[in-house]
């Protein structure tokens, strides 16, 4: 008699067990062992990703999760952070919004990327769910204070609003003093984007100091400098604190009341902000800087030796974002204090500019290589590169996970040798075998995709740009990398022959993104009619792409993977090739 | 049973079959046909696809034979055409040409840095002669420097200043006060900030917000308070 033990375990047993499970992936590896585990899987699931909002519709989830507390939801492609995606794309999160609305009256964190929303949403969220507590919105645009005041008015419970890098139509500080006195839950507030000019300091005085659980404060750059010592002084238990402007004309009450202010913030971890740095006014910060695990000075335009002199009290650090004044002297000063480093990100001071102002080079980013044993996740922009730097990157640091670097100019050559950067990021994917995410630039030809088709079989992300000769480069991806979930390519010479032959493949992927390249009108329609579970979105400003011949390369095409099917909110610009566009517009 | 979500099919295991080293690009040369391909298709999903995904099957019907979408076109592994190649180029960088020409040789979206960063980015950059001319415009008109006449009541000279270096009415007004008292000693409460905007009107600065304050200022003009 053999009783089938996994059958007898009663049902709460196992979703007591699922509880412990917490990630997507994990979920849905459960839910697919058998059918008993899909139905129990799918009641107790209490957080739902989307990564494409258009890749399901809000029923659909509703209908398989029926008790989720907890939704993120993402948009647009991230090309549309750099102006690749016209405005009115897509990405409305209203309809979203108004289902859940009606089925989940308990819904508790809403966390949105790339997304459309608009005051409406906002509203509609206030006054639908009772016990939200979560709200984070991210490259997000659409919406004014005018929401922001329902939010503060309505969730009583509300405990985190977060918006990082949206664009908000900044009517008025006021919506601030919506908060009700009675409110005190708020436990993490970034307001960083906001650009208001007379921000209600009053009302963010008293919201700061009627709750004493806030741990994250980021403030907005209207926030000048005299007034931050006020703030902190009522909230010396924050973790993470964004300042506003940092610059006020040096005076040595302002001066000391800060150093004071922020001895007293034993728990402070992460700095950011500071807005118009005034070098006087950094060293107010040192008290604080042997704990500081990540620090954010990507708008402080102050130069290498203010830099080097703060990155030396730092040796915690973690995370460091950072213009590129820092330059080479300080970022070998970083490999050499900061031992526990894992994350950097460089940015461009003049990105526009056509000749170098500082001196920053491959060589900085090769110190911090060798220098910092568990760097795993690099952003870099520089204008030089070299493949021997890279092999050398690549050999020391072989745990890197992310690996982003952008050469200013494009397809820039080895500037020792003159030859495409091909080995030295073939290297990088060679050596580092957890590579998740990898972005390209600088001259590259067919080669480097062949490197990165043979080995980054981990890759989970690529971005493309000015690179490849032929479509043999986009084949040698689309058939090896195996992990490969999002593809972003601009300006390469890829065009019908790879895509149509790796067509299975891009319904294992997210998303493919192609703009500037060389896939005709014709492939996108035969695309679109043969696969239906893709969508084939053809966006095109110039008119509708069957007024030019079929052979036409389109301008933009965005194909996804979607049980939804095609969606019927696009804008004019935009084509989905269906079934029927084959027989329709030819 | 309807595809949900979380369904992140692995293509049938052809793709673990292809050896880039080996088979690859060769065997597709030697292929013939469109035929050729799905057999060969059809040997990798016989051999290694259908044992592993018994249990999908199982639980979800039939949908591995979906899963062995046919290629669109045969990959005869050879690079473009030159003639192709060539064509295909000029028609991909016409048009970057196109947003060249209206954008003082700006690629659009390149360098890869976010919007919002940028615009702060080109609001913090201090005002330096020539370099306006210098620096290549960024995309839409948050690049070009806006250069506005400002006079103080009572004093000669005109001054002029770039607003967009500015992004707050405080930073503005801080910036003029500086300026201005070196010039004439005075209490900066007893003066009010006037604008002339597009229609030719002379408003009180502040009322607006500043992007808009931005876009329709023509002149400034510092006047004493009475009031």
């Amino acid at each position: 008699m053999h009783k089938k033990m996994a059958f007898s375990f009663p049902d709460e047993v196992l979703e007591h067990v699922f509880s412990f499970i917490q990630s997507d992936k994990d979920r849905n590896a459960v839910s697919m062992v058998c059918k008993s585990w899909y139905e129990i899987e799918r009641w107790c699931r209490r957080k739902v990703f989307v990564g494409n909002c258009y890749a399901v519709s809000p029923r659909m989830v509703i209908r398989r999760f029926p008790e989720f507390r907890s939704i993120e939801l993402k948009g647009k492609p991230h090309f549309a952070d750099f102006n690749l995606v016209p405005d009115g794309w897509g990405g409305y999160v209203f309809p979203w919004i108004a289902e859940m609305a009606g089925a989940y009256p308990w819904l508790e964190e809403i966390r949105l990327k790339r997304m459309v929303v608009t005051d409406e949403s906002l509203e509609l969220i206030a006054k639908s769910f009772k016990n939200f507590k979560v709200l984070v919105l991210s490259s997000c645009e659409g919406f004014s204070t005018d929401g922001l005041a329902a939010i503060a008015a309505s969730c009583k419970n509300l405990k985190e609003l977060d918006l990082r890098d949206c664009e908000v139509d900044d009517l008025s500080a006021h919506w601030l003093s919506h908060f009700p006195e009675t409110y005190t839950s708020l436990v993490s507030l970034n307001i960083s984007c906001l650009g208001s000019d007379e921000a209600s300091f009053s009302a963010l005085e008293r919201l700061v100091r009627r709750c004493t659980n806030l741990k994250t404060l980021r403030l907005n750059r209207a926030v000048p400098l005299d007034k931050i010592a006020n703030i902190l002084r009522h909230a010396p238990q924050l973790v993470e604190f964004g300042t506003g402007t940092y610059t006020a004309d040096v005076r040595p009450d302002v001066y000391s009341d800060l150093a004071g202010v922020f001895s007293s913030c034993k728990e402070l971890k992460s700095l950011s902000g500071f807005w118009d740095v005034i070098p006087d006014y950094l060293p107010a910060i040192y008290p604080v800087c042997s704990k500081l695990t990540s620090l954010n000075l990507s708008y402080a335009t102050i130069q290498s030796p203010d830099l080097i002199k703060l990155v030396s009290h730092c040796p915690n650090l973690q995370r460091l974002l950072v213009l590129d004044y820092i330059e080479d002297s300080g970022l070998e000063v970083l490999a050499s204090s900061c031992k526990d480093l894992q994350e950097l990100r460089v940015f461009p001071s003049d990105p526009f500019g056509a000749e170098p102002n500082v001196s920053l080079t491959e060589q900085g980013l090769v110190a911090v290589s060798l220098g910092c044993p568990k760097l795993q996740s690099v952003l870099y922009f520089c204008r030089r590169m070299s493949n021997e730097a890279l092999v050398t990157i690549a050999r020391s640091r072989p745990n890197f996970t992310r690996f982003r670097l952008c050469i200013i100019e494009p397809k820039t050559a080895d500037y020792l040798t003159l030859e495409p950067l091909d080995v030295g990021f073939g290297a990088i994917v060679q050596y580092c075998k957890d590579l998740r995410r990898l972005s390209l630039s600088g001259l590259l030809t067919d080669r480097v995709f062949e490197y990165i088709g043979t080995y980054a079989k981990k890759l989970e992300m690529l971005s493309v740009a000015f690179a490849g000769d032929s479509d043999l480069g986009l084949h040698h991806v689309l058939s090896g990398c195996e992990s490969l979930r999002k593809l972003e390519i601009r300006d390469c010479p890829f065009g019908d022959k790879a895509l149509l032959a790796n067509a299975a493949k891009l319904e294992t992927m997210r998303s493919l993104w192609m703009s500037s390249c060389a896939v005709s009108f014709a492939a996108c329609k035969l695309l679109g009619q043969k696969m239906p579970r893709l969508n084939v979105e053809v966006i095109d400003e110039r008119g509708p792409p069957d007024s030019r011949p079929e052979n036409c390369p389109v301008d933009k095409l965005y194909i996804y993977r979607s049980i939804a099917g095609p969606r019927f909110d696009m804008p004019p610009f935009v084509w989905t090739m269906d079934e029927d566009s084959g027989l329709r517009l030819s | 049973m309807e595809l949900q979500l979380g369904l992140a099919l692995p293509t049938p295991n052809m793709l673990k079959g292809f050896d880039l080293n080996n088979h690859g690009l060769d065997q597709l040369k030697e292929m013939g046909g469109l035929e050729a391909w799905n057999k060969a298709a059809g040997c990798f999903a016989d051999k290694d696809c259908v044992k592993s995904k018994r249990s999908f099957e199982q639980a979800f019907g039939n949908f591995t034979e979906e899963c062995r979408t046919k290629p669109l076109l045969l990959w005869s592994g050879q690079p473009n055409e030159e003639e192709d190649h060539k064509d295909q180029k000029k028609a991909t960088f016409s048009t970057t040409d196109e947003n060249d020409a209206e954008e003082d040789d700006q690629v659009v979206g390149w360098p890869p840095i976010k919007t919002w960063r940028k615009k702060i980015f080109q609001q913090q950059q201090q005002p330096r002669v020539g370099r306006a001319e210098n620096n290549r415009v960024a995309e839409n008109e948050n690049g070009r420097s806006i250069y506005v006449k400002v006079k103080m009541e009572g004093v000669a000279i005109t001054r002029k200043i770039d607003i967009k270096v500015y992004h707050s009415y405080q930073s503005l007004t801080n910036s003029l006060i500086t300026m201005f008292t070196k010039d004439k000693e005075c209490n900066e409460d007893d003066y009010i900030l006037t604008y002339q905007d597009k229609e030719g009107d002379w408003l009180i600065a502040g009322d607006i917000p500043w992007q808009n304050f931005v876009r329709s200022v023509q002149r400034m003009e510092i006047v004493r308070n009475w009031g």
